[in-house]
């Protein structure tokens, strides 16, 4: 049943395809299919590539490598941890780096904080000296009030510098102080000012209430490995790093693998465009054929508008079109922030971000809007599904930043050559497409690829972190209640977007990153919360935090650090299925 | 960590995609408009407590996506939902036309003594209506559900339409209509009789010891 149910899909659609060439006598057919409303109705496809998920056999999938065009003679043959280590050490330096910046920053933070806090401290106490006598014991207190903050904020700075996440989390502060059970009405709205600092005016921040007290450093420090937008000077690193791939990609014939090893670890900015479009299978690794490639595949983009776009108010089509056009506009602005900025820090939350002007300009949603309607209209099977639209922006960004040098917030997209920008648009579309091929079954009718996704990592983390695993269970917590939208949108909902195209760096030079490393990401990512979740107490609790997991602050080393135990989870438990079968 | 209150009721909202959902449940808990909404994937949780007739009842809310496709993952949270918001747009006739599956689906897939409020949305932009509020009204009383037109901008009506579906549930308690013991009814007794015993000091004590671990 399986394969010959997405057989007669594909056939259905190209059928689709041509008829509608020759005439419009077919009008209806496929496209309503797919929102038929009447409840249970079980009529579509499990793809022929996608049959029930088998551990095992998943394992044997990913070995085989069934995208070998994308990995020309290399069924991944490693290897050893120390192997891989060696191959992708680089990916450890991020943090060493940041380690010594981190270290020097707060020793200055230190010395100011220390200084501004004693000083406060004398000067409370001269004040107080000049006051009558009957005060002496308020003077004592308050003075050893004062050194105890000192204390205290000095403690905090080291702590904060040496781990982010060590804060008390505020809500269970609020609701400690609050037990007192007749007071309810008091209570109820505790409640309702908690959940006001949950989502509330820091909701970018979400639980990282405390942001604005923590000191400064590690974003600016970040700012030097951010390699998605104008960066200050390169380090040493970065520039070898950069010129690893620029040799890479002088030759003639680039070697893929090569590319792919070194990407593993993340893209420099300067050459992302063209690795990503070469990793993803869109360019050939032949040089002189890529002009013409690009070409031919531009024209037959625009070819495909020319033919369909004007179908997009059709009978059977505007549903499509107009879910998309109610979509584009409301794509979240926080997962556009692509770069903290140090003015930024003090307010507390990022309230102006680049991209977002990018993002109202009325051209840009109109492309978004053409490359969304065109890959639903020829991907009947699953159509559009909200999420997908997320799906395009790392590939238009980084895309768009090929042209961009200068100042990211008054780039006016219109300004960019015609030809240019429809160049962005096609690429754009050609890549997401790549990237959708193999994991449509995370958008087909019932959505198997995530329903199974989401399993495996519940069986995954059972095995992982036995107690985040029973944690949840107890709190009844649902794996597929917070889980479903890390497969639906990748992750694009819970990370900034600069996490985001660093994370496709690898899922891009992983084979079967986008389908299958993701898994292991997701298993990471959860349990890289353990403590926050094994704090939480109840339903409500756990379910408010795994919807709004704080990564406002997350820059590559955070990313780097995940993946690089997602690589950690894959190899203990995809060489060895026993461990990951319960 | 435990919480006061008599009743947990368990809601659902749900409705076409971009009837403004999301924007109702966080004005409801946050009283203010969310400007950047976006399109909710699957679900989203949120919870708050309310006093209803002199009883404190929280509501754990589910947030639903509207799309067609999230049907088969949204159709799940229904099963032991106490009570839901309906929703359509009175500025978007189909929206309205849609109405009607929405309920069947309710009515299968949750308890059948649901009590369901529906709300016509998008109040504020009276302008623009599709929909006028008699036969929405008719609507909804040819279909024994409460009705109420709602803004998620202005806030108007929003707080009622939550605080109606609850009061309604509890009469039923109280006329023994529904049976919070029954399984799947979406009701839960609260912890408010056993808090009440409890000393403050020690119920924060076993919160240190908590936290401890």
């Amino acid at each position: 049943m399986t394969s010959s149910g997405s057989l007669r899909i594909e056939l259905l659609g190209r059928g689709y395809v041509e008829k509608k060439m020759s005439n419009d006598g077919s009008k209806k057919q496929f496209w309503k299919r797919n929102s038929a409303k009447v409840p249970g109705s079980i009529q579509h496809v499990y793809g022929a590539q996608h049959p029930p998920f088998d551990p095992l056999l998943h394992v044997n999938l990913v070995k085989a490598g069934n995208k070998m065009q994308m990995t020309p003679g290399k069924p991944k043959k490693a290897t050893t941890f120390q192997e891989f280590e060696s191959i992708t050490s680089d990916a450890w330096d991020v943090g060493d780096d940041d380690d010594e910046l981190l270290a020097m920053a707060a020793q200055n933070l230190n010395i100011e904080v220390v200084m501004e806090t004693a000083n406060k401290v004398i000067e409370n106490h001269s004040k107080l000296q000049e006051r009558q006598q009957k005060q002496e014991r308020r003077i004592e207190g308050e003075q050893e009030e004062g050194e105890e903050r000192l204390h205290q904020q000095q403690q905090q700075v080291e702590e904060e510098v040496e781990e982010e996440e060590e804060e008390p989390s505020p809500e269970s502060v609020r609701l400690d102080a609050s037990p007192d059970s007749r007071m309810v009405k008091s209570l109820s709205e505790a409640y309702i000012g908690y959940s006001k600092e949950v989502y509330g005016e820091k909701s970018s921040l979400q639980r990282q209430c405390s942001l604005p007290q923590r000191p400064v450093i590690p974003l600016v420090a970040r700012m030097a490995d951010q390699n998605t937008s104008g960066t200050p000077a390169m380090t040493e690193r970065e520039a070898s790093r950069l010129d690893k791939f620029r040799q890479v990609l002088a030759g003639p014939n680039t070697d893929l693998e090569e590319l792919r090893k070194l990407s593993w670890s993340g893209i420099p900015r300067q050459v992302r465009p063209i690795t990503w479009k070469l990793l993803s299978g869109y360019l050939p690794a032949n040089v002189e054929r890529r002009a013409s490639t690009l070409q031919r595949k531009r024209q037959e983009y625009f070819g495909f508008i020319e033919q369909y776009y004007d179908s997009r108010n059709d009978e059977h089509h505007q549903d499509t079109y107009r879910q998309i056009h109610i979509d584009i506009p409301r794509m979240s602005p926080e997962s556009l922030i692509l770069q903290p900025r140090v003015t930024e820090i003090h307010i507390d939350i990022p309230r102006t971000n680049p991209l977002i002007p990018l993002f109202q300009q009325p051209s840009v949603q109109e492309i978004f809007e053409r490359i969304l309607f065109i890959w639903a209209i020829r991907h009947p099977a699953s159509g559009y599904v909200q999420g997908i639209n997320d799906l395009v922006t790392p590939f238009f960004v980084v895309y768009v930043f090929e042209y961009i040098e200068e100042d990211v917030e008054n780039f006016d997209v219109s300004s960019l050559q015609e030809d240019v920008l429809r160049n962005i648009e096609a690429d754009s579309f050609w890549c997401m497409s790549k990237l959708l091929d193999g994991i449509q079954d995370n958008y087909t009718f019932a959505q198997p690829g995530i329903q199974r996704k989401v399993q495996a990592l519940e069986v995954l983390v059972s095995r992982i972190d036995e107690s985040v695993h029973r944690h949840m269970q107890k709190y009844e917590v649902e794996y597929l209640q917070f889980a479903f939208r890390w497969m639906n949108n990748l992750l694009m909902r819970e990370l900034p977007l600069r996490c985001t195209i660093r994370l496709w760096d690898t899922y891009q030079a992983e084979p079967e990153g986008f389908s299958h490393f993701h898994l292991y990401v997701c298993a990471a990512f959860l349990v890289r919360w353990r403590k926050e979740i094994l704090e939480e107490k109840d339903f409500q609790g756990l379910m408010i935090l795994l919807q709004n997991l704080p990564t406002m602050h997350w820059g590559n080393e955070e990313i780097s650090v995940l993946l690089a135990e997602a690589y950690r989870l894959k190899f203990a438990f995809a060489d060895a299925p026993n461990h990951y079968k319960r | 960590m435990s919480e006061t209150y008599d009743f947990l009721f368990k809601f659902l909202v749900i409705g076409n995609a971009g009837t403004g959902k999301s924007c109702l449940l966080h004005q409801f808990i946050e009283k203010r408009f969310k400007e950047d909404s976006n399109h909710t994937i699957g679900v989203e949780f949120g919870s708050k407590i309310i006093n209803v007739i002199n009883k404190f009842v929280k509501l754990q809310i589910w947030d639903t996506a509207g799309q067609e496709r999230f049907r088969s993952v949204t159709r799940s949270y229904y099963r032991g939902a106490a009570g839901a918001l309906l929703v359509y747009d009175i500025t978007s006739r189909e929206t309205y036309n849609a109405l009607t599956n929405w309920l069947t689906d309710a009515r299968m897939l949750a308890s059948q003594n649901i009590v369901i409020i529906l709300c016509g949305n998008k109040k504020d932009l009276d302008a623009d209506r599709e929909v006028t509020f008699l036969e929405a009204s008719r609507f909804a009383q040819e279909n024994e559900l409460m009705f109420l037109e709602t803004s998620a901008l202005t806030g108007e009506n929003v707080e009622e339409a939550f605080v109606q579906c609850a009061r309604k549930i509890l009469n039923k308690i109280e006329s023994g209509e529904l049976d919070p013991e029954r399984m799947g009814s979406g009701i839960q007794y609260g912890d408010a009789a056993l808090r009440q015993l409890r000393s403050p000091r020690r119920a924060q004590a076993q919160s240190a010891q908590e936290c401890g671990c």
